[in-house]
């Protein structure tokens, strides 16, 4: 087994990388994938809360850098679905505690046995991005329809293109929201994607949702009913290879759509 | 009278609306376009003060042998897939003829002899001044690049005589 290794990067922070990669990470895991996500983010490691597993990380990268465990032994298992696992960032270390080929060997041994290597990225583009990169083939940069997530994002594409081992590298667009679209208050995904000239890979919708299951520490694609669920599972289809055409958002979010929705949920019928 | 105050009230509330409007429709568009300009200093490392100098630069170059818009001229940076391009768009007036564009260089010239009187050599004069705030390793070669030029030229018309 080659396992592809995607990296989830975005220069600026807070624009949805590490809630990204769990709910990617947990739809290529729901769809039968062997998965793994690495937390490269020493010192800020937030993809354990996001996940639920904050209370079962024994190990770190770090530890299995320094040679503490084996590296099997550092990978923390989902508490719902066995095809998913962890390995954890340190938090009370910084970002020189692994090196570019400390996570590239890591990555390579990965491979063998995983389908998917998802690496979470640290803001910037200092040395933790460098390290975040280093094991990656493939990159997902995630930007907000914002003007500084868009510039730090096209300075991201600019970085990534200068890497050889960076095969290519798809946009995904965060925290859209349509009605701002609609009254001309914010840019659309058009205006961004023709601005960073890159290849799209999901429109995920603002969605409320998503604060609410970060606080459980439940992946929203795990919520059948949730927009921004069904969002990140069709970014999860489509780097499987399928063809699934992207939402039309204004009209999911529109008030036609919501009534629907209302009626059908009390009606108790699965949309 | 009132007829003159009440002109003026209807376009105050016309303006007002018309404002609040272009407002609205046009944060997108601001932010597009502040975006852009952003962008295209953040990929090529040139200053708003740098691309006004090109610009300026451009237009001295371009008006020797044509005569053109020089207000209308556009210098954009577009990004087509992979590839950045320099688009220079500028409109022109009228072709120049022989004559015009003889005088325009032999002005030129004129100008740079004047300018420097200390050197003779016109054409290393113009390098020099194209590159007057470079440092001075690079004029020497740039000029080196230019005498070896000349050297081309002089003998590429040595020989059409001779023909």
């Amino acid at each position: 087994m080659t396992g592809r290794v995607i990296v989830i990067t975005s220069g600026k922070g807070g624009v949805g990388k590490t809630t990204t990669n769990a709910n990617i990470g947990t739809a290529l895991a729901r769809a039968g994938n062997k998965v793994v996500m690495i937390d490269t983010d020493l010192g800020l490691r937030n993809l354990d809360l996001l996940l639920g597993l904050e209370n079962r990380i024994v190990y770190t990268i770090v530890d299995v850098v320094e040679e503490r465990c084996k590296l099997k032994q550092a990978l923390v298992k989902d508490k719902k679905n066995p095809n998913l696992c962890l390995l954890a960032a340190a938090q009370t270390r910084d970002k020189t505690a692994v090196t570019e080929e400390q996570l590239k060997e890591i990555c390579d041994k990965l491979k063998k046995d995983f389908d998917f290597i998802l690496v979470d990225c640290p803001a910037g583009i200092e040395q933790g991005f460098q390290n975040a990169v280093a094991g990656a083939t493939e990159a997902i940069v995630v930007t907000t329809p914002e003007m500084s997530a868009v510039r730090d994002a096209d300075r991201i594409i600019g970085l990534l293109e200068a890497k050889e081992e960076i095969k290519s590298y798809k946009l995904l667009l965060n925290r859209v929201r349509p009605n701002l679209i609609k009254s001309n208050d914010m840019m659309s995904v058009e205006d961004v994607v023709e601005i960073l000239s890159a290849e799209l890979i999901g429109i995920i919708p603002e969605d409320t949702g998503i604060i609410t299951s970060t606080n459980k520490g439940e992946p929203i694609v795990n919520d059948e009913k949730s927009l921004a669920g069904t969002a990140y599972r069709n970014v999860a289809k489509r780097i499987m290879g399928e063809e699934v055409p992207f939402i039309d958002l204004e009209e999911a979010t529109s008030v036609v759509a919501k009534v629907k929705k209302f009626f059908s949920n009390l009606i108790g019928k699965e949309k | 009278m009132s007829e003159n105050i009440l002109k003026e009230l209807c376009n105050r509330v016309l303006s007002l609306f018309k404002q609040t409007e272009s407002k609205e429709e046009n944060a997108k568009e601001v932010a597009c376009n502040r975006l852009r300009v952003v962008l295209m200093q953040d990929r090529t490392n040139l200053t708003p003060e740098l691309l006004q100098r090109m610009r300026r630069e451009l237009v001295e170059l371009l008006s020797k042998y044509v005569e053109m818009d020089k207000d209308a001229l556009e210098l954009n940076f577009d990004q087509e897939g992979d590839q950045m391009a320099l688009m220079l768009s500028i409109p022109v007036i009228r072709a120049k003829d022989e004559a015009e564009i003889e005088e325009a260089l032999k002005t030129e010239e004129v100008d740079n002899e004047t300018e420097d009187e200390e050197d003779s050599d016109s054409e290393e004069e113009i390098s020099e001044e194209n590159f007057e705030e470079d440092e001075a390793s690079e004029e020497e070669v740039n000029e080196e690049i230019i005498e070896k030029n000349d050297e081309n030229l002089q003998e590429d018309e040595a020989t059409e005589e001779n023909k």
